[in-house]
C-alpha cells in the first residue's frame, strides 16, 4: 500500500514533469524532460559507461588515500598534545581556504590527466578525516591510555586496539564529510580541465548546449555520490554500531 | 591477625615535583609505607592531594620524581600486568566489546588461547554475579554493573595486586554501599591485596585493615590508622561507637593542616 502510494507520487512528478516540456512551458535549453533523457541515455550510453569507470577510479583512489593519510595524519597529531595544539589551528585553517582556487595550479604540477583529478580530490578529503580523527583521539579519556599501560599493551596496540576504536564514532563522521568532498573534487575538477569522466561529460554537453545530456550526466553523478554514501555507511555499521545503540537508549 | 604477612608493596620516600626548576610544585612529598600480602589498605585523602598520582605511581604508569617503589621486594619501573591490575574511577570498559569480550580482553593482550579466555572470563563473571550479562553490551548495564565488569576484568589475570582509583566515587550512595560489601566479599574469597583511593572516610575505615591518611599541598602521609574491626563487616557496624571514634581520628588527621575543622566536617563522609 505505501510502496504503491511512493510510486503513484513518483509517476505523477515525472508525468508533470513531461508535461512541462510537451507544452514548453519552459525552453529546451533549460530543462530536458525525461524521456529526452532516457533517448540520450540510448544514444551514448557507451560514453556514460567510459566516463563512469573513469570517474569511479578516479574517486576509489582518491577515496583511498584521503582516508588513509587523514586518519594516520590525524592519529599522530592527536596523540601528541603539543602537535595537536599547533597543528590543529593550522589545518582548520588550510581547510576554510577555498581549495577550488589552488586547481590550476594542480593542472600545472600533475598534468591534465587523472593524476591532477585525483590529487585535487584526496587534498579536498584529506582534511575533515584528519581534523576529525585528531580531535575523535584527544577527546578519548585518559583512563583509556593509562589502562592499555596497566594491562601491558604496546604503544601500538594502545593506538589500534583502544584509541582508535574508542574514536571510531568521530572519525566516522569526519569521513562521511570527506567522501563527499571527494566525490565533489573529482566531478569539479573533471569539468574545470580534463578530457574524461562524467564532470567532462557535463561540462562539454552544457557547451554544445545539450541540455540532455548535461541532466543525464547529472544523474550519473548523483548515482556515484549515493554509491559511495552507501559504501560509507557499511564502514559506519561495522565500526559503529555500538555508539548507535548508546544513543538509541 | 596480619602481623606474619610478607610485604607485597613498598613506597620508599616517594616525591613527585612537576613544573620547571625555577617554581617547581611538589604535588608528592616522602611518602613511605608499606602493604602486607592479603590485606586491604585505604588511602584517603581531599580530592587534589595527589591520591591518583600515587596510585599510578605504585602501577608504574607515570615517572617518579624520586624515591622507589618496590614490588615482591623488587625495584617496579614499568607497569607489571601479571602482577597488578588497575582499576579507575571510570569503568573503562571496551564500548565495541560484549561483556565476556571485555573480561577477555587484558587475557587477549597477554596472548592466551581464546578457548581458555572464554573459561576465565565466564569464571569471572560469574564471580561478580554477572554470568547472565555476559553478552550484553556496556552501555546496557547500569554503573555499578560496569563497574563489577570491571572488577571481573581485573581479576581475570589473576594478578596478586589490585590497585582501585576510587572505583565507586562515580556511583549512587546505595550503590556504592552495595558495591562495598561486594568487594569485600570477592576479596574474602580471592585474597588479593587491595590498595583502595577514596575521598570517603567511611568507605575508607569500613573496607580497610589499615588506612593510610594523606594531606595536600604538598601531598603527604600524615597518618596511618589501623581498623580494628572485625570481619566480616557489615553495614550495621558503621554505626558502632568504635567506627566512629576511629573514623573522628581519621578527619582530625585530614583537617589539621587546614584550620577549618569544624563539626560541619565531622558529620560529612
Amino acid at each position: 500500500m505505501r510502496a504503491l502510494r511512493r510510486g503513484l507520487i513518483i509517476v505523477v512528478i515525472l508525468g508533470a514533469w513531461e508535461a512541462v516540456r510537451r507544452f514548453n512551458l519552459v525552453g529546451p535549453l533549460l530543462l530536458a524532460s525525461p524521456t529526452e533523457i532516457i533517448d540520450a541515455l540510448v544514444k551514448s550510453w557507451f560514453d556514460y559507461v567510459i566516463a563512469l569507470r573513469l570517474t569511479a577510479f578516479e574517486i576509489a583512489v582518491a577515496l583511498a588515500f584521503a582516508w588513509t593519510l587523514g586518519i594516520a595524519t590525524g592519529t599522530i597529531a592527536g596523540l601528541r598534545p603539543f602537535l595537536a595544539a599547533t597543528t590543529g589551528p593550522l589545518l582548520s585553517s588550510l581547510f576554510a581556504v577555498p581549495l577550488i582556487s589552488w586547481y590550476p595550479l594542480f593542472m600545472v604540477w600533475f598534468g591534465l590527466g587523472i593524476n591532477s583529478k585525483i590529487a585535487y580530490a584526496i587534498v579536498s578529503g584529506f582534511f575533515p578525516v584528519a581534523i576529525n580523527t585528531m580531535n575523535g583521539i584527544r577527546a578519548v579519556d585518559r583512563q583509556y591510555f593509562l589502562l592499555g599501560k596497566a594491562l601491558g599493551c604496546s604503544r601500538r596496540q594502545i593506538v589500534f586496539r583502544i584509541l582508535l576504536p574508542m574514536a571510531m564514532p568521530t572519525i566516522v563522521s569526519g569521513l562521511r564529510i570527506g567522501t563527499a568532498l571527494v566525490v565533489i573534487g573529482v566531478i569539479v575538477a573533471e569539468m574545470l580541465g580534463s578530457l574524461g569522466g562524467i564532470g567532462y561529460l557535463i561540462s562539454y554537453y552544457r557547451s554544445i548546449y545539450a541540455t540532455p545530456h548535461v541532466y543525464l550526466g547529472i544523474l550519473f553523478a548523483l548515482g556515484v555520490a549515493l554509491v559511495a554514501n552507501g559504501g560509507l555507511g557499511l564502514v559506519e555499521r561495522r565500526f559503529t554500531h555500538w555508539r548507535v545503540m548508546q544513543i538509541q537508549q | 591477625m596480619s602481623s606474619v604477612q610478607p610485604i607485597v608493596i613498598e613506597a620508599r620516600g616517594l616525591h613527585k615535583v612537576y613544573g620547571v626548576k625555577q617554581a617547581p610544585i611538589v604535588a608528592l612529598n616522602d611518602i613511605s609505607f608499606t602493604v602486607e600480602e592479603g590485606s586491604f589498605v585505604s588511602l584517603v585523602g581531599p580530592s587534589g592531594c595527589g591520591k591518583s598520582t600515587l596510585l599510578q605511581m605504585l602501577a608504574g604508569l607515570v615517572p617518579i620524581t624520586t624515591g622507589e617503589v618496590l614490588v615482591d621486594g623488587v625495584v617496579l619501573r614499568q607497569p607489571a600486568p601479571e602482577k597488578i591490575s588497575v582499576m579507575f574511577q571510570d569503568a573503562t570498559l571496551l564500548p565495541w566489546k560484549r561483556v565476556a569480550e571485555n573480561v577477555e580482553f587484558p587475557l587477549e593482550i597477554r596472548g592466551m588461547r581464546a578457548t581458555e579466555r572464554r573459561d576465565r572470563a565466564a569464571e569471572m563473571l560469574s564471580l561478580v554475579g554477572l554470568a547472565d550479562f555476559a553478552q550484553r553490551y556496556p552501555h546496557e548495564l547500569s554503573g555499578g554493573m560496569r563497574q563489577r565488569v570491571s572488577i571481573a576484568r581485573a581479576l581475570a589475570p589473576d594478578p596478586r595486586i589490585m590497585l582501585m582509583d576510587e572505583p565507586f566515587g562515580a556511583l549512587d550512595e546505595q550503590t556504592r554501599i552495595k558495591m562495598g560489601h561486594e568487594l569485600l566479599r570477592i576479596w574474602e574469597k580471592t585474597r588479593k591485596t587491595i590498595f583502595f583511593i577514596t575521598h570517603s572516610l567511611t568507605e575508607a575505615l569500613f573496607l580497610a585493615d589499615v588506612v593510610l591518611v594523606m594531606s595536600h599541598r604538598p601531598g603527604q602521609i600524615v597518618g596511618t590508622i589501623k581498623a580494628d574491626l572485625p570481619r566480616p563487616r557489615t553495614y550495621e557496624i558503621i554505626g558502632s561507637a568504635a567506627f566512629g571514634v576511629t573514623r573522628n581520628r581519621i578527619w582530625k588527621l585530614i583537617s589539621q593542616d587546614d584550620g577549618d575543622a569544624g563539626s560541619e566536617g565531622m558529620a560529612s563522609l
